[in-house]
């Protein structure tokens, strides 16, 4: 397979890839998302919204790739053929688009939280000089939560980066270097399912092979994991 | 001559009243003294002139101020603008986490007030200058404002009101947080912008109230019991209330 | 130069307004995305709680069934049904050729010879009568009924025949076709037949793998959090196990998956596919979760607490256990609801241990191979058959049924017992 012709080259490509197109979609809706909550929502729909927002994360991820599977898939196909344009049904653009949905309230939710940490203070000196709420927000807000949102953020690729179900199910499970999102592409942890589903016996090794890669997907995440709550933690230390 | 006066002020938070009907008039290039225990509504009434009140949803305020012969309650008042034109010094200091350089340029950049690099580096270095802080941090404007000293932190604040060139500065306890040494500095300070702004400043301190103010007025309980200049509130207040509370009786 | 300002203001104001509505359209994004999401499922499932019954006229004849005269229970249970069962469904078109007996053959379940048997040994006196006996459609039909079959596609590519589909219009315009509440859907294992097939199994295995996971989480994350708060002494070795325990709690699933995978299948030779491997390998995911709850609701009772109890003379593990355990215990139980209800939605893990195998019994014990819920769904949703996709649908229906009943029960405890400090 994979390792006669290219080795894990094309396995880690394309699981930063579809994490990559994850956060395409999760950051800017998750960060504005946060933002507005923290900072325009009025109290009632703040109360509203955020925990519906947040039920998106507590969706099965099997759920998730069903949805990839069934419904965005076909669908940007469609799209495509429509469009004049070749695009898998089991495109890199679907799965990660649908994980990039499963990420929004990471993002938002850790982002409102760092946002109203921001001490009252900071807003009232940038409204005092004559700041409009967004300027105030992106000058000063921003800026002094950035080392939270970071965090978060970094939380978000370590979820995009582990997710499983959506990529077996909504991508392809033949690796292949890519960098066009309509075709597929497979990922580490796709790969691991590939090769244990089913009986196989421990010394194959292949099934070694699935062990590696979960050591490194593993260590992958631990490190993105160890930045990111200390920098959340920093953070935190310095407005409390 | 008169810049602010105050009508039939009354303020809200939710329920509960925190002004009551206060009648105020301010003079222009002068320094007024807001004096009275706490919780009367001294800060309340500050935050009125600059519309900061806004910020708070439960707050309402009714009655008119006016500047410049200009109802700011009105709705055709625009905040942006008239914050401008106030500048606000707080309690504790409140320095934006960035540069010094970016902070005193804050004002003028969203207001586009400096066509050039060079134009900002003078208002820059004239804001610094103005808030005797200059001398002191010439050679790191771009080391963040969080590093300094309460002090200085404080002065780094009225450098930034003072960026945009405001008519009116509001003062809500400017030295609270500071030593003797950082605030006498400050009543310097005080002293020579009133030669260029009109001055509020909230204080608890009587003595620094009867060291930098001409005008005073006190507060108690939500009512303005008594107003006028310095000495005679000091020396000879109407009020009995006024008469304790600067005796020290209460408060 | 105050022409200038104006149109600055007014260019400050419009960037005001943008960013304002950028943000809206992000919260509108993300609440339309779970609203498709919602209504996508329920639009595709809600059909699956239905099912299609062909009322089919049997003639129960005693020498078709090779039956004597007063025949036993036993003879009841051993005779041969498929007879019948084959000449009452040719007989709904007499004029059938054999091509097209074996077609109408195809329009129920193979399942249909047993419930004739069913009918008959309910009541046996109904030999050499004839009675409308209730069989369940094929699942192409079933489709067909509920109007999600394309039925305007040309012949070869449909699994349904014309001549079947003619029959059953008939039958439609008839009356005898009829729709239900599917009950089997509840109480069926799983099938390769898609209107036989049911979520009893993977709910059983569900609910194993939840308790094992339960039992063993709960203890140790509690006496963990217990040791932790109250007991450690407060050094490197402490300080580097919390850091740990946050960084474990964002571990991929996957990854627990394989350590069930190479320890507890390979090195302690549990058995393979079932609740029990699945139940320890999701209590590993579950235990950060509960003990940073517990340790959270430990944090949050007030010192004067065991101050008060210490100098009544408590002993210190008597104050933990008489007072600080008790009154932390409702910030403890939610937190254990939601990693329960975590690991009731978790799927990568399960089929590395091979709970993904097929399996048409419904388990008994968590020694039996099983599926669960989530990889119930996932299997399904790898099945081609058309029929399929409304199980998958109604599968994932139950299983969000769970989570939100789980989760308002974690918010319950959470506000009505927990005590508020002030
Ligand atoms: N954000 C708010 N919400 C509700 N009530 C408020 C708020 N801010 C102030 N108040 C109330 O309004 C009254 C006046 O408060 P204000 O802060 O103006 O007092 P102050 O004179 O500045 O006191 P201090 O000298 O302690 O600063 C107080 O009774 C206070 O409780
Ligand atoms: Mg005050």
């Amino acid at each position: 397979m994979y390792s006669d012709t290219f080795g894990a080259v094309p396995i880690f490509a394309g699981t930063f890839f579809i994490a990559f197109i994850a956060m395409c979609v999760a950051i800017p809706i998750g960060l504005m998302s946060g933002i507005y909550l923290a900072e325009y929502a009025s109290t009632k729909v703040r109360q509203y919204a955020k925990p519906l927002i947040e039920i998106l994360a507590g969706i099965p991820t099997v759920v998730y790739g069903f949805f990839a599977a069934l419904t965005v898939g076909p669908f940007l196909k469609e799209l495509g053929t429509s469009m004049g344009l070749e695009v898998s049904a089991e495109s890199a653009l679907a799965a990660g688009g649908v994980m990039g949905i499963m990420i929004i309230p990471f993002i938002s939710s850790l982002s409102d939280d760092v946002i109203t940490s921001v001490p009252q203070s900071l807003r009232d000196g940038s409204y005092a000089m004559g700041a409009t709420k967004s300027e105030t927000i992106k000058r000063v807000i921003f800026p002094a939560a950035l080392p939270g949102i970071v965090g978060s953020i970094l939380l978000g690729v370590s979820r995009a980066i582990g997710e499983t179900m959506i990529v077996v199910m909504a991508s392809g499970l033949a690796a292949n270097l890519t960098l066009n999102p309509l075709e597929s592409t497979s990922t580490i942890t796709a790969q691991i399912v590939v090769i244990l589903i089913g009986d196989q016996a421990f010394g194959d090794p292949k099934t070694q092979a699935a062990f590696a890669l979960g050591m490194s997907l593993f260590l992958v995440t631990l490190c993105l994991n160890i930045v990111a709550l200390r920098v959340v933690k920093k953070y935190r230390e310095k407005y409390e | 001559m008169i810049k602010i006066k105050a009508k039939d002020v009354d303020v809200f938070y939710g329920k509960k009243q925190a002004l009551f009907n206060i009648s105020l008039d301010i003079e222009e290039n002068q320094v007024t003294a807001l004096i009275g225990p706490s919780g009367c509504g001294k800060s309340t009434f500050l935050r009125c002139l600059n519309r900061m009140n806004d910020v708070i949803d439960i707050c309402s305020v009714k009655g008119e101020i006016l500047i410049n012969d200009f109802n700011i309650n009105d709705k055709s008042c625009d905040v942006v603008r008239l914050r401008e034109k106030i500048g606000m010094v707080f309690q504790k200091p409140n320095p934006f986490p960035k540069t010094l350089y970016e902070n005193v340029s804050y004002g003028p950049t969203i207001h586009g007030m400096a066509q050039s690099k060079q134009e900002m580096d003078e208002i820059v270095e004239t804001s610094l200058k103005k808030a005797a802080l200059w001398e002191e941090v010439k050679d790191r404007l771009h080391e963040p404002g969080t590093g300094l000293s309460g002090g200085q932190q404080q002065r780094l604040c009225i450098a930034r009101a003072i960026s945009v060139r405001p008519e009116v500065i509001l003062m809500d306890e400017p030295c609270s947080a500071l030593d003797p040494i950082a605030t006498a500095q400050i009543e310097e300070l005080i002293d020579e912008l009133k030669k260029e702004h009109t001055i509020i400043i909230v204080t608890h301190s009587m003595a620094q109230a009867a060291r930098v103010s001409q005008n005073t007025g006190f507060f108690h309980l939500g009512q303005l019991i008594e107003h006028g200049s310095t000495d005679k509130i000091f020396k000879n207040p109407d009020n009995k209330k006024t008469q304790d509370y600067i005796t020290g009786r209460f408060g | 130069m105050n022409k200038n300002k104006e149109q600055l203001l007014n260019k400050r104001y419009k960037a005001e307004q943008r960013f304002r509505l950028y943000g809206l359209s992000a919260i509108f994004m993300a609440l339309l995305f779970l609203t498709i999401f919602i209504f996508k499922i329920f639009s595709t499932g809600y059909s699956a709680f239905q099912k299609t019954w062909l009322v089919v006229p049997v003639t129960f004849d005693a020498e078709l069934m090779m039956l004597d005269q007063n025949p036993s229970k036993e003879d009841l249970q051993d005779a041969d049904y498929y007879d019948i069962a084959l000449k009452s469904m040719a007989d709904l078109d007499p004029k059938a050729n054999e091509d097209q007996e074996n077609e109408l053959k195809r329009m129920v379940s193979y399942f249909f010879e047993k419930e004739i048997k069913n009918e008959l040994l309910n009541d046996p006196n109904l030999i050499g009568k004839t009675k409308e006996v209730y069989l369940t459609a094929s699942d192409d039909l079933d489709q067909v009924f509920k109007g999600n079959y394309p039925r305007d596609l040309p012949e070869d590519q449909r699994r349904v025949s014309d001549y079947q589909l003619k029959i059953f219009d008939q039958l439609v315009a008839n009356g005898k076709v009829e729709s239900k509440f599917n009950i089997s859907f509840f109480t069926n294992a799983d099938s390769r037949e898609a209107e036989l097939a049911g979520i009893a199994s993977s709910f059983m295995g569900s609910i194993f793998s939840i308790l094992v996971c339960l039992m063993i989480a709960f203890p140790v994350a509690v006496l963990a959090a217990i040791y932790l708060e109250e007991f450690a002494p407060k050094n490197r070795f402490t300080d580097f196990i919390e850091v740990n325990i946050n960084n474990l709690a964002a571990v991929p699933s996957i990854v627990f998956g394989l350590l069930g995978l190479g320890v507890l299948l390979a090195i302690f030779q549990l058995p393979r596919s079932t609740p029990l491997v699945g139940g320890i390998t999701l209590s590993l995911m579950t235990l950060p979760t509960i003990i940073i709850a517990a340790r959270a609701s430990l944090k949050a009772v007030p010192p004067s607490i065991r101050e008060a109890a210490l100098a009544m003379g408590a002993s210190r593990m008597q104050t933990t256990m008489h007072h600080t355990v008790p009154l932390s215990m409702p910030g403890t139980l939610s937190g254990t609801i939601i990693g329960l209800a975590q690991a009731l939605g978790e799927t990568a893990p399960l089929i590395l241990i091979g709970m993904v195998a097929f399996v048409n019994t419904i388990p008994g014990s968590p020694m039996d191979p099983a599926a669960s819920l989530p990889v119930q769904i996932y299997i399904w949703a790898e099945s081609a058959e058309r029929g399929f996709v409304e199980k998958v649908s109604a599968c994932i229906m139950v299983l969000l049924g769970f989570l939100i009943i789980m989760n308002l029960f974690a918010q319950i405890i959470r506000h009505k017992f927990e005590k508020k400090w002030s």
